[in-house]
């Protein structure tokens, strides 16, 4: 049973116009097609721009109250079968506003999604702010993180070294990404699909949910056919 | 169906004069609230348990609703919420109990479990056992209610033996219980069980999220047999400030919504009201988006309404309530009215849980004879005899 699609949502913290951080988030998703294509799985791929939900963001963070477009960016997070981050680092860590839409994302809300972590800044010296704050972070919300993140500084867009090795590095972690993601989800020609988890994706999708929620293993707990029988809650 | 106002009691700061009342005053002007909606026609007046400031509401309901009943004759008067978690079950059993026979069967119960992290170590509980304290307490609060030398063990309390409530409930129907849950399933599922009534407080969510959990109960309350899911017993609230004219409202509310403890410095007024069932506007635009409620909810039986927090005056409250009883609550009282299948019961009073219970109609907790609960009891009984039988 191979599928032949996946879908990629790319969570983007572009402060700018054409951001450096936009301009990697294009390459990472670009990078990850051509790796699909070589499998023959078909990439989409969409993008959030946490610049666009700051407001709401701030607003959850008051009042717990979650805004009808920060519950689509939600519900596009949940429906998705990989998520890249991409977010330019301030002070040796990614930009507030980005880690912000995490922490305010439901527990395991990534769960059995690959994820790949993609940072810009000034220097090299903050290659690994994005591996010491967002791994931990997106660990916990059960998200599987590739070994490879991407990290682009000033240099990595102005010199030919720079240039290379960031494209070396933006293939490898694509590739790591959607052989990841085709392993999960049963994607693609690749001897990988073997390895699937066919029963999981087979027994989910009973929830009234729409979207791809229910596909994800996450359990819609406001659907009367997953409640918890009051009975067994009286047991203990 | 029911109309009042609900309060939590909150002494905060008047943003527009820097005044605040004090904790005497607040109480004081929580009777006057409460005296002044039996006048203007409101039927429920329910007040908050709580245990720490700024809130005034009180740590034992029951010695405010006694107040409130000695000067009142036909309001109904409630909780929202009776903290289910941190309150002995036998205290609530008799307190409760003593407030209906003062108040002549004018007591009703929405249980929560309470908000803030802290109180639950104040009272030797522990916050993660949230759920399994409501479904422990409630069921021997049940209990408690309806057996007499009762033996009980549980894992939260010290057990009992033969013990019988004092006074028992009035007519021995106890009060009617709402179970009231933001975005816990468990709850809904529990009011469900019971065949009591579900309270969403849905002033800060979304109207997509309140429905799927009005929904969730509706469902499994049909599912236990004590009627069909158009019948089960829902209540909503709401939140509005309302002016003749909707631009004077927006007006005046706005300094007390930009600096009101939960919401102020975050949303804009507008996006909030958009986003949650708050009005500020005509008392027209207040029927409006109150009527619009039983498009996404169903009929419903009871609508709470917080008019009285983020340091609005007392004087500018009691307005609220005049326009609430004179041009609002009639309104809504016969709109609401109008294609109401026959079958949607009303809210519960004490006269009509005494008639069912007379007749035999009280609900089963579990689901009785007849409900599909029922059914799939017994076909797990038969499928695990039939294992025994097997093995044997």
């Amino acid at each position: 049973m191979s599928t032949k699609a996946m879908n990629i949502v790319a969570v983007t913290t572009s402060l700018s116009e054409d951001s450096t951080t936009l301009k990697l988030t294009d390459r990472i998703l670009a990078s990850a097609a051509s790796a699909g294509e070589s499998v023959s799985i078909d990439v989409s791929a969409e993008v959030i721009n946490i610049r666009n939900h700051a407001t709401a963001l701030t607003d959850m963070t008051l009042t717990g109250f979650r805004s009808e477009e920060l519950e689509a960016a939600f519900a596009t997070i949940a429906a998705a079968d990989a998520i890249v981050t991409v977010a330019p680092v301030y002070k040796a860590a990614p930009v507030g506003l980005h880690t912000l839409f995490w922490q305010l994302m439901d527990d395991k809300a990534l769960s059995r999604k690959p994820v790949l972590i993609a940072s810009t800044g000034g220097t090299a010296r903050h290659s690994l702010a994005g591996d010491a704050v967002l791994r931990p972070m997106l660990s916990y919300l059960k998200g599987i993180v590739v070994p490879t993140t991407v990290f682009a500084a000033t240099d990595d867009w102005g010199t030919v070294e720079g240039g290379r090795a960031l494209t070396a590095r933006i293939r490898q972690a694509g590739e790591e990404l959607v052989s990841l993601t085709a392993t999960i989800i049963g994607a693609g020609d690749d001897d990988l699909a073997e390895a699937a988890d066919l029963d999981s994706r087979a027994s989910a999708g009973s929830g009234a949910t729409p979207g791809a929620a229910a596909n994800r293993g996450i359990v819609d707990e406001f659907d009367p056919a997953n409640v918890t029988p009051f009975a067994q809650l009286l047991e203990g | 169906m029911e109309f009042g106002i609900f309060t939590i009691g909150d002494v905060t700061t008047d943003p527009t004069d820097g005044t605040t009342v004090s904790e005497h005053q607040r109480i004081k002007n929580t009777v006057e609230l409460a005296k002044k909606a039996e006048e203007v026609g409101l039927d429920v007046f329910a007040t908050g348990q709580h245990h720490n400031p700024p809130f005034v509401a009180p740590a034992n309901p029951p010695v405010l609703l006694g107040n409130i009943a000695a000067q009142t004759s036909t309001l109904e008067l409630s909780t929202a919420t009776t903290l289910i978690t941190t309150t002995d079950p036998v205290r609530i059993a008799e307190d409760y109990s003593y407030a209906q026979h003062l108040s002549d069967g004018r007591i009703s119960l929405i249980m929560g479990r309470g908000n803030t992290g802290p109180v639950y170590p104040w009272f030797g509980k522990d916050i993660r056992a949230g759920i399994p304290l409501a479904v422990e307490n409630y069921n021997l609060l049940y209990r408690l209610w309806r057996e007499k030398n009762l033996d009980w063990e549980g894992k939260f309390r010290t057990p009992l033996n033969g013990f019988t409530v004092t006074p028992t409930p009035l007519d021995e129907v106890p009060p009617f219980v709402w179970h009231g849950s933001i975005r816990s399933p468990e709850i809904a599922e529990q009011a469900a069980y019971y065949g009591d009534g579900f309270f969403h407080n849905n002033i800060f969510w979304p109207t997509s999220h309140t429905a799927r959990m009005v929904q969730l109960y509706r469902q499994r309350y049909e599912y236990y047999g004590h009627g069909k899911a158009s019948q089960a017993i829902v209540g909503l609230g709401g939140q509005v400030f309302m002016r003749k004219n909707s631009q004077d409202a927006v007006r005046e509310f706005r300094p007390y919504f930009d600096n009101a403890p939960v919401y102020g410095h975050g949303p804009s007024l507008e996006d909030f009201s958009t986003q949650t069932p708050l009005t500020v506007g005509s008392p027209q635009q207040v029927i409006e988006r109150t009527l619009s409620f039983r498009d996404w909810a169903g009929d419903y039986q009871r609508q709470l309404f917080l008019i009285d927090h983020a340091g609005l005056p007392q004087k500018t409250v009691l307005e609220q309530l005049d326009l609430l009883g004179e041009e609002v609550i009639p309104v809504l009282r016969e709109e609401f009215a109008k294609g109401r299948p026959a079958d949607v019961p009303d809210a519960p009073t004490h006269a009509s849980l005494v008639a069912r219970h007379q007749e035999g109609r009280d609900p089963i907790p579990g689901g009785g004879e007849g409900s599909r609960a029922f059914e799939d009891r017994q076909a797990r009984a038969a499928e695990a005899a039939k294992e025994g039988a097997d093995q044997a």
